[in-house]
């Protein structure tokens, strides 16, 4: 067995489990620069769903944590300023990745993307897909979820 | 009697589904499956459900190509990306045919037990896909 492998392995699926719990419990407390602090400092950063379509350019939801993902977080916090989560499941492995199950829901105060501020409220289930390395820090998050369902519940009818 | 693991009962799944048999697809599952769509809000119980799910996507894009992207195993639940692509021919989720292409990123999420999926969670954005497919409005997903 190489050394590589015994670090890989020094860490198990439980406490892989309690960093994303724990990023899951500082989003909740909007702690954005903890959920930060969880990552490493170049972490990969993926929202497929997240897709702004303008007239010349399309932005997605690639990139790195500290350059997508926390402007994203952090204008989530802002727009729906009661936002929260509800863990649902965790799955984790010895290997270093987390699977979680969460709903994410808030209600709208300020514009959201194309999606214009009505006081509505919105909850949706989300699927996210961790990668942790050796040392507990998270170097990738993805997530998944449905943005027409978002989009329904606030109000906002076009496809765009 | 072999059993076999719960990423192959999964892999045979996805295998099944990309090779546009349903019925093999069915094979992999428990006849007490819960199946939740989030993307169509299909949430059920048994063979039934997923068997539409499926076939739904089969007739309405009968080139249908899935393509694993990853696969993460943690005891008995595999979470998988998948990538869907395929040409509309027919209606789907209530858009009419415009013989659109779709590239889609999707995840299902399985619980195996017994040699068999007691559970599949499946996500992927509707909005992407009523984009792709030329639907403007949620509310006329019939109306081009």
């Amino acid at each position: 067995m190489s050394s590589a492998s015994v670090i890989v392995s020094s860490r198990t699926a439980a406490q892989n489990a309690a960093v994303v719990t724990e990023f899951f419990d500082r989003y909740r407390a909007h702690d954005v620069d903890g959920m930060v602090d969880l990552c490493t400092i170049n972490a990969d950063f993926s929202y497929p769903p997240f897709e702004v379509w303008g007239k010349q350019r399309v932005l997605r939801g690639d990139g790195k944590v500290g350059t997508v993902g926390k402007p994203i977080w952090t204008g989530l916090i802002n727009a729906f300023p009661n936002l929260s989560n509800v863990v649902h499941s965790v799955d984790a492995n010895d290997e270093g990745d987390v699977v979680v199950q969460v709903d994410i829901g808030g209600t709208q105060q300020q514009p959201w993307g194309l999606v214009l501020p009505a006081g509505k409220t919105f909850s949706e289930p989300h699927i996210f897909i961790f990668r942790l390395n050796s040392d507990g820090l998270i170097e990738s998050v993805t997530g998944y979820w449905n943005n027409a369902g978002i989009s329904q519940q606030l109000g906002h009818m076009e496809v765009d | 009697m072999n059993s076999r693991s719960p990423q192959k009962v999964v892999s045979d799944f996805l295998d099944d589904f990309a090779g546009r048999d349903i019925d093999g697809a069915l094979g992999n599952t428990a006849e007490d499956i819960n199946v939740n769509v989030y993307g169509l809000g299909r949430h059920d119980t048994g063979r039934g459900i997923i068997r539409t799910v499926l076939a739904d996507i089969v007739e309405a894009f009968p080139d249908l190509i899935v393509t694993v992207k990853r696969i993460i195993t943690a005891g008995n639940v595999v979470t998988t990306v998948i990538n869907v692509q395929g040409t509309q021919a027919a209606p789907y989720a209530g858009a009419i045919n415009q013989e659109k292409h779709v590239d889609l990123d999707e995840v299902w999420r399985f619980v195996v037990a017994e040699d068999r999926i007691t559970q599949i969670d499946a996500y992927w954005c509707q909005q992407q896909l009523y984009r792709r497919l030329g639907v403007k409005r949620f509310d006329q997903i019939a109306i081009v």
